[in-house]
This record gives structure tokens, C-alpha cells and sequence, in this order.
């Protein structure tokens, strides 16, 4: 089963985050509490860990960007 | 290992150890639920601080009366907060405790007596004062407890509390929960003295220090004091040393605290310290301890899944428990 990488809620008042860097290319294993990404919100930069063991699919590798907390950064299969 | 009459048996070490247990990983797996993005809310961690609430329940019967503030999951799991309902308040959800109305700051269940769970920093003492008053005139029997941070102390709510429960001897214990910080200052950068106890003798009340991570010292330290509060001897201050390692709130990196500092505290770690005493000073096999263990991890699976499988309050329900009639 499909697990969702959501863009997380890491601070008090955050609702938006800039996804700085992918730390694993698309398509490779990742192990459940590996550093995934790097996500940047108003106070810090912080790397965010897959939440579940399998395959990543990215779905945005638009890095660099700002999206909303909740948004569907990608997969893992 | 403390022997004697007034010690705790096996027994009581391993419920204590158990309530420590369920924190941890409740703890761990609604760090990991929020930052993999399935749930979107703000989570002040307890970790570090899992003996203080974990000793002191058990000189609590299901009825007495507890307060607690933001950073206290810990204190309602071991107050008896069924995991289900306290996933499901977290989550906003209508099979929470506040029926997904109240959230992650404002955890109330009088079914198992946390009455009120505070997000303004001091604003508990007040409450659990009056709680302790309706006990005295009305001869229930119950003790509140009330927990609060070392920055909560300097606020005018905790001086008032403290007085006005001396003079009345209510049966309170206030519960400084003293992890160093108060947010991101220091200890000693907002503090005058050196321990919160001492401000006990303003009002007249025994002030304790106890180390909050000693799990048996902390048994006795609140033995003492519940009994002098059921008794009608009046209020204790006991302030418990601990460390929070997880920050003031999740995404705080704790760059404010020296890396020694935080070092130090984590190979300090009271829950696998205690699970190896227990093992060590009190033959518990370890095969027990890892069974308890992975029956709370699937205790704690179906609480996450009934909370994020379970329905946010509608509108109809979003117009009740507000008014004591129903609105149309």
C-alpha cells in the first residue's frame, strides 16, 4: 500500500514550507526514519524522514518551492 | 535499590515502569504521525519527563482531580486518558474526549478526573485551587493535582494559588515539572531562586525538591505529599527536576541549549535506566519487560488508526456544549 509524504506542520504558526532538497533520488529504497527531504519553514531547516520503508516516487521535485502544509510530495511504495 | 517498609514493591515498580513505557512511545509514534504529515497540529513532547506523572499515579484513585497544561500527554496517559479518545482530541476528531472540540491543548475527561488541560502558561493553578475548594466543602475526599512548568512560577496566577491554598488548607499538590527551560530561556535567566521549593516558604507550605527522574524517590516525594493533601493538612509544593529532550515544541532544533548539556541529559534517560534497574536490582526478565512493551506499541497502533479513521464533529455538534440548551 501507497504511503503519502505530506508536507508536515513543524512550528507553531507554520502553514507553509519550502521544499529545499530531495535527499534520496526518485525511484530508490528508502528505510522508514531515513532523512528524506530538507524542508525549510520561517524559523529553521530541518531534514524530514520517510515515513515508511519501500520504493520513493516523487511527485514534486520542483525543489526550491513553497507549498502548503499537506501537500503531496510524493510516495512510497 | 531502597528497602524498608515505606518502599515500593515490585509491583508498583512495574506499573510505574508500564505508564513509563506507554509515554515513550506514544510520545514517538505522535512525533513521527506529525512530521510524516498526518496530522497537522502543534505537539509540546513529554519526552524526558515520563517518571514524574508515572510515580505519582499511584497514590491516585480514578476520581481525584488533575490540571495540566500544553506539554501534558504525559500526565493524562498516566492519569488514565484511554489512548483511543486522547488520539482521537489530538486528531480534532468527534470520538475524542472533547468530542474533536477542544484539540491537543484543551484535553478534558472527567471520567478519569483530568478535568481541564490549559494552553496559557500559570493559568491551571487558579482552576485546580478551586477544584481543591469544592472537594473541602462538599467532603469528597479528592486531591487535585496540578502540574505546571518552571517558567509558571513566575507568574502572579502561581503566587495567588499557593496563598489562598495555605490559608484554606485545600487538598492540592502543585506539581512543578522543572525541565530547565521555560520555552527557549534558560533556567537561571528567568528565575530568581534557586529552587522553586524554596517559594514554599512565602506561604507557609512544605516545599520539596525531588529528583523528577528518580522514579522511586518521585513515589515517595508524592506519597508524602497526597497523603498530607487526603489528610486535610493542606497543599505541598513538590518540584521535580527532569529534561525535556524534544525541544519546547516540535521543530525546535534546541539550539538554545548547550550540546553538553543535552548529551548529558540523554545518556540520562529514565526509561531504558529504569527498565535496565529493573532488570538488574529487581529480576524482572527481560522477556516481561519486552512483552509489556510491544503489547503497548499495539495498543497505541489502534489508537492511531481509530483516531485517523474517525469523523471530524459536523456542524450540528459543532453548536452543542456550548450553551446549556441546545441551539437550534
Amino acid at each position: 500500500m501507497a504511503v503519502e509524504i505530506l508536507l508536515p506542520k513543524l512550528g507553531f504558526s507554520m502553514e507553509e514550507g519550502v521544499l529545499s532538497e530531495w535527499l534520496v533520488a526518485d525511484g530508490a529504497s528508502v528505510t522508514e526514519g531515513q532523512p528524506l527531504y530538507t524542508l525549510e519553514s520561517d524559523k529553521s531547516a530541518q531534514e524530514v524522514e520517510a515515513p515508511a520503508t519501500g520504493t520513493l516516487h516523487i511527485i514534486i521535485d520542483s525543489t526550491g518551492e513553497t507549498y502548503p502544509v499537506g501537500t503531496i510530495l510524493g510516495e512510497i511504495r | 535499590m531502597v528497602t524498608g517498609s515505606n518502599a515500593p514493591d515490585v509491583a508498583t515498580l512495574m506499573r510505574i515502569y508500564r505508564r513509563m513505557s506507554s509515554i515513550k512511545q506514544n510520545d514517538e509514534r505522535m512525533r513521527a504521525t506529525i512530521r510524516a504529515g498526518k496530522l497537522a497540529i502543534i505537539y509540546y513532547s513529554p519526552r524526558g519527563q515520563e517518571v514524574i506523572p508515572s510515580a505519582i499515579a499511584e497514590h491516585l484513585n480514578d476520581d481525584d482531580y488533575l490540571v495540566t497544561i500544553y506539554r501534558g500527554i504525559h500526565d493524562q496517559i498516566a492519569k488514565g486518558v484511554p489512548l483511543k479518545s486522547l488520539w482521537a482530541e489530538y486528531a480534532g476528531k468527534v470520538t475524542g474526549t472533547c468530542k474533536g472540540k477542544g484539540g491537543p491543548m484543551h484535553i478534558t475527561h472527567p471520567e478519569t478526573g483530568v478535568m481541564v488541560t490549559t494552553g496559557v502558561v500559570g493559568s491551571g493553578m487558579p482552576i485546580a485551587t478551586g477544584l481543591a475548594l469544592a472537594s473541602q466543602m462538599s467532603g469528597d475526599g479528592r486531591v487535585t493535582i496540578t502540574n505546571f512548568g518552571d517558567g509558571a512560577s513566575n507568574i502572579g496566577a502561581f503566587h495567588e494559588s499557593l496563598n489562598l491554598a495555605s490559608i484554606w488548607k485545600l487538598p492540592v499538590v502543585f506539581v512543578c515539572q522543572n525541565n530547565g527551560y521555560a520555552e527557549h530561556t534558560h533556567y537561571s535567566e528567568g528565575t530568581a531562586v534557586e529552587n522553586i521549593a524554596d517559594r514554599a516558604a512565602s506561604y507557609n507550605m512544605p516545599g520539596v525538591t525531588v529528583d523528577g527522574n528518580d522514579p522511586v524517590a518521585m513515589w515517595k516525594a508524592a506519597q508524602e505529599a497526597v497523603a498530607r493533601a487526603r489528610a486535610g493538612e493542606g497543599p505541598t509544593l513538590l518540584e521535580c527536576k527532569t529534561f525535556r529532550f524534544m525541544g519546547h515544541l516540535l521543530g525546535d532544533d534546541s539550539h538554545y541549549i548547550p550540546k553538553e548539556e543535552m548529551a548529558a541529559a540523554l545518556e540520562k534517560d529514565p526509561v531504558p535506566l529504569f527498565r535496565q534497574k529493573l532488570i538488574d536490582d529487581w529480576q524482572v526478565p527481560a522477556a516481561d519487560l519486552d512483552k509489556l512493551d510491544a503489547d503497548i506499541a499495539t495498543e497505541i497502533d489502534e489508537a492511531v488508526q481509530f483516531a485517523l479513521d474517525s469523523a471530524y464533529p459536523d456542524l450540528v455538534e459543532n453548536k452543542r456544549d456550548i450553551l446549556a440548551e441546545e441551539m437550534a
